[in-house]
């Protein structure tokens, strides 16, 4: 308390205790300039919003949602419409989404069942690396290496196995010009598979070890384990995982850009060439004149944006009660 | 005596709130005090006074408040928004529960260990300087002086006299909490809280605390929350007993360990339940 | 009984056989492209490529305006967009636990990480070339920024929230106020984690092509004025892949070769750099 109670501990001086004060001023600042960089985060994204639909207006003005079932795309007529490229889109990305989400639970399986512990790591990093490439990189090697090859070889093949079966024949009758719709979406799959199986490699690894003991321990086998155990239990997860997958599909530009064949045409078989809204807007926007014809590819981009977000909240939508339904079960 | 039988009355009649005991030099008398997580009330109406350079040790079963009472007296749950204190606490006869109490001073005169050691991602020298230089100018020779004077207090410099540019984190686990009581001191704060600093070490180490308690209680005011009672009786010349959020027994520890005036100190003690 | 357990034995069998074949699969395509790119880009690949500027049409020329280019704006794009998403990222970590402000960004930051890039390519258009009425430089490392942004808010929030609240308490307890804490102790807790995270942002960006397209467009000269149309590699590549020109075609694959393995490199420096730092831990 007072002097009397002075002891060997030298005590500093420190300010007398009061309100305010700098330190309370720099909280402030630093509480403050966090947030306004955060809200600022969160304007960019309705920022996009806006100047995408100011940009579209003249489009969304003329077209209206008419735009949406229109495959018309004369920029001397200015008639424009979206049918095509959303096609192009949508089938690209579930023809990806087709092969990559079994190849990534093969891979996802490998690495967490079957590899020995030396390799997780190394076959893990490998497949990760394979979304570090940049998409040009995919383009240009599928135009250059695998167009040629997948149109020489692999076309003719499926042409003549396929093109009679009835349903799917028509999809697979067509010239073998190596590029098109299926090329496209075949390049889309490996670049989506290490996001997948990142993502399914994770949640796999976080199954509880018991759960998969008391499974083995009933005489199951590693694949009853993986198909009946691990995957129920981390389903939420791998359907994460393959959302992402499909966001990313897609939004991929460039990759499907240099094999899509960019033709603004409605076809029935994947070997024809078609093109996607990131592909049209990388094709066309920087040499579009006339306001309309700008305004209806920022109409795309708006739909595409509208697509990836529909994707983005059903995802998270699905986790959250998927999440609350596993919470309410524990 | 006539104090103490009127305790034992008052309790037994009125229930669960018992009279401040009276202490000599109270370094902090906390008044009524209750405490809130949300909606959740974990302490009910505390009073009690805690003397000064002595060491008071809080027991009680888990969740009986005895770590949310010691976070009150440097309001380290101001960290989180949801949690309120509601009475007084003086220390040295003010109101740290005052609004306009700077809280970065009062933990500089209150300092606090926590239960796992928290060395921060520094060198053993830097975990020190760390909180001295928030609020003191000190050249390099003086700096260096009083790195060795808290590691010296903290019977920790012989080990990492020659390490002390290595990370404090490459440290033993009862290496880490004497630093982390190196660096509480360093700072000279005049009082020092202990939240179960020895529950997460090795026997050894826990001895090698409860000594260091034995001789820093003649510079500090030293308040103890522990699980473990024999390191109550051991350390601590007061002792108070919670039970669910309330204050059910305190006095001085040799009269809770041999003559607790309720029974459910009583029950505590010998182990019927906690 | 026995017939059932053989056949389970054999589906077993068969399926994961079918995974290691699926492994192989997703190894087979990056080998595939690693080869690709070094059989055809190695033999372009010579010092010309990096000491020239990009060439008309049939003459000797390299990338070197195109590197500097990429440089400068993957530079910017970071010093832009990382600053802000270290910023946003702890408000959510620091301050946001339980506000909806924070619930509310921290949703739209994963909009934003997941819109495609060539619609921030777009917006950026709309917003920093049509006004000023050109290409500019300064709009590819906005574009840029914008997708690092989101990269850096996700990382610096996990990576913060990583960080035990008993260090933060530990620190507040010496009476440091808390812009200190967070500046002093949290941030170097989690170093490792948000330098990685802003490694594999600047790997993302080094490789972006579509926000390019029409924001920093191409120059065929050299320049370092990023107020101007500015040269860089992935939008080089591009162009000089899709044109008729064999030289053209050459310089694009060295190009690619190039770019790719920087941008593998710098995974591998982040990966095994935050791998020490958690080891260590």
């Amino acid at each position: 308390m007072g002097e009397a109670s002075a002891t060997a501990v030298d005590r500093p001086a420190r300010p007398a205790a009061r309100p305010g004060g700098r330190a309370l001023l720099q909280d402030a600042l630093f509480r403050h300039g966090t947030r306004l960089a955060a809200v600022a985060v969160g304007s960019v994204v309705l920022g996009i919003l806006a100047a995408l639909t100011v940009g579209a207006w003249p489009a969304i003005e003329r077209f209206g949602a008419g735009f949406l079932g229109s495959s018309a795309w004369n920029p001397v007529t200015e008639e424009f419409g979206a049918l095509v490229p959303i096609y192009g889109t949508l089938v690209t990305s579930a023809i990806a989404l087709l092969i990559a989400v079994p190849v990534s639970f093969g891979v996802a399986l490998f690495i967490t069942e079957l590899a020995p512990g030396w390799l997780k790591r190394p076959v893990g990093t490998a497949i990760e690396l394979l979304a570090a490439i940049p998409s040009i990189i995919y383009g240009m090697w599928g135009l250059f290496v695998f167009a040629p090859l997948f149109g020489e070889h692999v076309q003719p093949w499926l042409t003549e196995r396929l093109a009679g079966v009835p349903g799917i024949g028509i999809l697979f009758d067509g010239p073998p010009m190596g590029i098109g719709v299926l090329t496209a979406g075949i390049i889309l799959a490996v670049m989506v598979i290490p996001f997948i199986a990142s993502v399914m490699r994770d949640v796999f690894e976080v199954v509880p070890a018991p759960l998969k003991e008391s499974a083995y321990g009933l005489g199951a086998t590693t694949w009853e384990v993986v198909w009946k155990v691990v995957l129920p239990y981390t389903k939420v997860g791998v359907i994460g995982g393959i959302m992402l997958g499909l966001g990313r599909a897609l939004g991929e530009t460039m990759a499907v850009t240099f094999v899509i064949g960019n033709a603004h045409e409605l076809s029935a078989s994947l070997f024809m060439p078609g093109n996607t809204i990131s592909s049209i807007l990388a094709n066309e926007f920087t040499e579009a004149v006339g306001e309309l014809y700008v305004a209806s590819l920022i109409y795309l981009g708006l739909i595409l944006f509208g697509i990836t977000f529909v994707v983005l909240a059903a995802a998270k939508l699905l986790l959250i009660r998927l999440g609350a339904r596993e919470g309410r079960r524990a | 005596m006539d104090e103490a039988s009127a305790h034992i009355e008052a309790g037994a009649a009125a229930g669960p709130a018992p009279a401040v005991t009276e202490v000599p030099n109270p370094k902090i008398v906390v008044r009524n005090l209750s405490f809130r997580y949300g909606r959740f009330q974990a302490l009910h109406d505390i009073s009690l006074s805690i003397p000064e350079r002595q060491v008071t040790a809080f027991i009680g079963p888990s969740g009986c408040g005895k770590s949310t009472l010691l976070r009150c007296f440097n309001r380290i749950y101001e960290l989180y928004p949801d949690q309120r204190a509601s009475g007084e606490i003086l220390l040295d006869g003010e109101n740290i529960l005052d609004r306009r109490q700077d809280l970065n001073l009062l933990r500089a005169r209150v300092g606090m260990v926590f239960q796992k050691p928290t060395p921060f991602p520094m060198s053993i020298y830097d975990n020190i300087a760390f909180g001295v230089r928030l609020y003191e100018r000190l050249s390099r020779a003086q700096m260096s002086e009083r790195v060795e004077w808290a590691l010296r207090k903290a019977a920790l410099w012989d080990e990492v006299k020659d390490k002390l540019r290595q990370s404090g984190q490459q440290l033993s686990g009862g290496q880490q909490q004497r630093l982390c009581i190196a660096r509480a001191i360093a700072v000279k704060p005049e009082v020092l809280l202990l939240d179960e600093p020895a529950s997460a070490l090795d026997p050894i180490s826990t001895l090698r605390i409860e000594e260091l308690i034995h001789e820093l209680k003649s510079d500090y005011t030293i308040v103890i929350v522990t699980h473990n009672m024999q390191q109550a009786a051991r350390v601590s010349d007061y002792t108070a007993f919670l039970y669910m959020g309330r204050l059910v027994e305190y006095s001085d520890t040799s009269t809770i360990f041999t003559n607790p005036r309720r029974k459910e100190t009583e029950d505590y003690i010998t182990g019927r339940y906690g | 009984m026995l017939s059932l357990y053989r056949r389970r034995l054999l589906v077993n069998a068969f399926n994961l056989g079918v995974s290691v074949a699926m492994t192989l699969f997703g190894l087979f395509w990056l080998a595939w492209l690693l080869w690709t790119l070094l059989s055809q880009g190695l033999q372009w690949l010579g010092p010309h490529v990096f000491t020239a500027p990009t060439p008309p049409p049939g003459e000797q020329g390299g990338l070197a305006n195109a590197i500097v280019g990429s440089l400068l704006l993957t530079g910017f794009g970071v010093l832009i967009g990382a600053p802000l998403g270290l910023l946003a990222g702890t408000f959510l970590a620091e301050f946001g636990r339980v506000s909806r402000l924070a619930a509310a960004i921290r949703f739209i930051n994963d909009v934003l990480l997941s819109a495609p890039s060539i619609l921030i390519g777009v917006f950026v258009y709309t917003v920093l070339v049509v006004p000023f009425g050109h290409f500019s430089g300064w709009a590819g490392a906005a574009a840029l920024a914008l997708i690092v942004v989101p990269v850096v808010v996700r990382t610096t929030e996990d990576m913060l929230k990583l960080v035990p609240d008993a260090l933060r308490e530990a620190a507040a307890a010496l009476g440091a106020p808390y812009w200190k804490v967070v500046v002093a102790i949290v941030y170097r807790a989690a170093l490792g984690g948000i330098m990685t995270g802003v490694l594999l942002a600047v790997a993302r960006i080094s490789g972006e092509t579509a926000p390019l397209l029409f924001t920093a467009l191409s120059n065929q000269f050299w320049s370092t004025d990023m107020s101007g149309p500015m040269a860089n590699l992935p939008v080089v590549i591009f162009q000089f892949a899709m044109s008729p020109y064999e030289d053209w075609q050459h310089l694009a694959w060295a190009g690619a070769l190039l770019i790719t393995l920087a941008v593998l490199a710098l995974n591998i420096v982040a990966r095994v750099a935050f791998r020490r730092r958690k080891a260590r831990q």
